[in-house]
């Protein structure tokens, strides 16, 4: 006994001397921005320049700003609240859109891509080599009403005017939001798929399930990890998204919760009331999150 | 004060496509978060305080009550006749693709024997060039803002008073802006260029004069047009031209009713016409990808660049209220005290201000500078401009005429970004 105790202590400092970098690195990335955009939103307005003044000091913070955001969510002036409810659909859409793309091509690549399976991983990984800005732009030209798509589709005799895919309208937002954060879901979902042990797949069709029953009662559960990763992984940065919706529609008829945030950002006055917006944002996407870390904490305490 | 007055002019004729919109869509990526961490100067020679009662407000010039901005103490102009510096970098601070580089080589050479270099630094909007120039650090000898920022500049001693010695060239515009009502003594800012705010289009993709109709503005309210078209990305600017096409012609009120109708009014339009809201008109337009745009004047002559190949500029059209009545504006040049050259500064100045250079500079940024040689009467039959763009010519007389978007009081701009809030949002 005596002679374990030295070595737990030596353990103990070696954990805190491998965790140190991450809480370095988080509380210089994390927390101090975050404590930055606090200041921003509980700040005042300089009374010549009309920009925010932060208030650094948590006695100075002012709730103003928050008062703003909160009375603009519900009431005679609820404003936000459409724009709210708009992002969440918005989101809900694209997600499940990701989800029907991902998960078949996930599945086709832990199962069936066989030699070819690092091509094929290379393929899905291929587009983050371009910044998502330049494949927005590109589909920007796909999708005018002279680009590629409305000339096939009129080639094709399927319309006769071009299509006005880039005049605000939701559907080309939610296909622009599946088709850029549609990576994201296939990787961890494919980590997940590919982890499940091809003898359990034999076993249970040993034991007469049929191939719906097996994915049913056997793939499916298994890979709820790596969907539920999925969706958090795309879910989260979405809903803070402006620019897919800035390129492809910048109408106010598909405003979403980003485009909200940039507007203030990019008036003087009201760096306060962005930063006030974007902490709503934070709090409300903490809660899936939280979710998602005590699912995946238990899931591990399972296995 | 507005945070895209104006975007940042661009590329006239012969260039390559699309950089600004690339560019300014880069910079979205949280400037303006940014900026309000930069350490900020305080506004000094004010008790500006954390913005509790009694803090100073900045009086608001306007052509009826025009300023004399303070010269605050120890930030007197230079002496006169003093030599440039030597083997100086002069540093110049703009929006991108706002000057044109043949102007700045053509100064490094008049001044050749000094050894000076110039560089340009350039801002995306004047929310975060207000922030860096705050912040010090960067010793910016020349800035170019529009005229509702001088007030705050010279407030915070942030601009140097000009040594009208320098500037002969000054003589060279038009007497609107001698001695102007937004800087009484022209104490800090000589003009740069001039524009107005309209429509323009191309016209073989809408098959009607818009400036024909009764009311041109209701184009945007048309349905016909809906997915087809855009206004400014500009709280100023759209609910300006709301207000003018309600009839009205207070385009600095605070009134709740003014505004309210204004409110009706962008919903509705936003109902009708799904417009969008962005500045690269000048590039959409040309291109064919919008077919109606609120845009700048300087904007549509600088379309002419973007023309796909085959497609002649006479299919350019821009509309602006032939009596005048339209939205008016002008930018400026002056020179940051944080800057290590003021006597180059000020020769630079002068520089821009000569009528051939302007002229050069004019062809590149496509803004017209308000110089007594240009006449604007003859722009089309020089060739700054093809005959359908002949409305984007800025008159001196649009200056008594037109509206000007003036400096809002502290309660006006918040019931303005009220609105603009909620029409960006689509509610």
């Amino acid at each position: 006994m005596s002679g374990t105790a030295p070595r737990d202590r030596r353990r103990g400092l070696l954990g805190v001397a491998l965790t140190l970098p991450g809480a370095v690195w988080l509380a210089v990335f994390f927390l101090v921005p975050l404590y930055v955009v606090v200041s921003i939103s509980t700040g005042t307005v300089d009374p010549v320049f009309r920009s925010v003044v932060p208030a650094w000091n948590p006695r100075d913070w002012s709730g103003d700003q928050f008062g703003y955001v909160l009375s603009r969510l519900t009431g005679p002036d609820g404003f936000f609240g459409p724009v709210m409810v708009r992002t969440v659909v918005y989101v809900l859409l694209a997600v499940a859109g990701c989800l029907a793309v991902a998960y078949p091509v996930a599945w086709f690549v832990a199962r069936h891509s066989g030699r070819r399976r690092g091509l094929v991983l290379a393929l899905i990984v291929a587009p983050f080599w371009i910044s998502y800005m330049m494949r927005m732009l590109a589909w920007v030209n796909l999708l005018a009403d002279d680009g590629l798509v409305n000339r096939l589709l009129g080639g094709a005799g399927l319309v006769a005017d071009p299509v006005t895919f880039l005049s605000g309208r939701p559907t080309t937002v939610v296909l622009g939001l599946v088709y850029g954060y549609v990576p994201y879901m296939i990787l961890p979902m494919y980590a997940a798929l590919d982890r499940i042990s091809p003898a359990l797949l034999e076993a249970a069709r040993d034991l007469g399930a049929g191939r719906f029953e097996t994915f049913r009662r056997v793939v499916l559960p298994m890979s709820v990890p790596g969907v539920l990763a999925g969706l958090v992984l795309v879910a989260l940065p979405m809903t803070g998204d402006y620019f897919t919706n800035d390129l492809l529609s910048a109408s106010p008829s598909t405003a979403m919760l980003g485009n909200l945030i940039n507007t203030s950002v990019a008036n003087p006055s009201q760096a306060g009331q962005a930063g006030a917006l974007v902490l709503v944002l934070v709090l409300a996407m903490a809660v899936p999150m939280l979710l998602y870390v005590r699912s995946s904490v238990r899931s591990d305490l399972a296995s | 004060m507005p945070a895209d007055r104006r975007p940042e002019p661009n590329p006239f004729v012969r260039r390559g496509p699309s950089r600004r919109g690339v560019l300014g869509l880069a910079a979205l990526t949280g400037a303006g978060l940014l900026a309000g961490c930069a350490r900020e100067r305080p506004t000094s020679g004010l008790t500006a305080g954390s913005g509790g009662s009694g803090s100073p407000t900045l009086t608001a010039a306007s052509p009826a009550s025009p300023v004399r901005w303070p010269v605050l103490e120890g930030n007197a102009p230079i002496g006169a006749g003093l030599a440039p510096e030597k083997d100086a970098t002069l540093q110049l601070y703009n929006y991108v693709d706002y000057i044109n580089p043949d102007v700045i080589k053509s100064f490094e050479k008049k001044y050749k024997d000094t050894g000076v270099k110039v560089v340009v630094s350039t801002f995306n909007d004047t929310n975060e060039s207000l922030a860096k120039i705050r912040a010090g650090g960067s010793p910016y000898d020349i800035y170019f803002p529009s005229y509702d920022q001088i007030g705050k500049l010279a407030t915070a001693g942030l601009v140097r008073p000009l040594q009208h010695s320098y500037i002969p060239n000054i003589t060279n515009v038009w007497p609107q802006f001698t001695d102007p009502w937004y800087d009484q003594g022209w104490q800090y800012t000589v003009p740069y260029v001039t524009y107005t705010t309209g429509i323009g289009w191309r016209s073989d993709r809408v098959n009607e004069d818009i400036g024909a109709r009764a009311n041109p503005y209701d184009v945007f309210w048309d349905p016909q047009y809906a997915g087809r078209l855009a206004v400014l990305d500009d709280y100023r600017e759209v609910i300006s031209m709301a207000i003018l096409r309600a009839g009205g012609t207070d385009i600095n009120t605070g009134d709740d009713a003014v505004l309210a109708k204004v409110r009706e009014d962008l919903a509705a339009m936003a109902k009708a016409t799904r417009p969008q809201v962005t500045i690269t008109d000048y590039i959409a337009i040309p291109e064919g990808k919008l077919d109606i745009s609120q845009a700048w004047s300087g904007d549509m002559i600088a379309a002419q660049g973007y023309l796909p190949k085959g497609t002649d500029a006479s299919v350019l059209r821009y509309w602006f209220p032939a009596d005048g009545k339209g939205m008016v504006n002008n930018d400026l040049m002056m020179i940051l005290s944080g800057g290590k050259n003021p006597v180059l500064a000020h020769l630079f100045l002068d520089h821009l201000l000569d009528d051939e250079v302007a002229k050069e500079n004019f062809t590149f940024v496509g803004y017209q500078p308000p110089l007594n040689s240009l006449d604007p009467s003859r722009l089309v039959a020089d060739g700054y401009a093809p005959q359908g763009l002949a409305a984007a010519t800025v008159l001196p007389s649009y200056f008594e005429s037109g509206y000007r978007s003036l400096e809002l009081t502290p309660a006006a701009e918040g019931k303005w970004q009220d609105t603009w809030t909620r029409f960006k949002a689509g509610a």
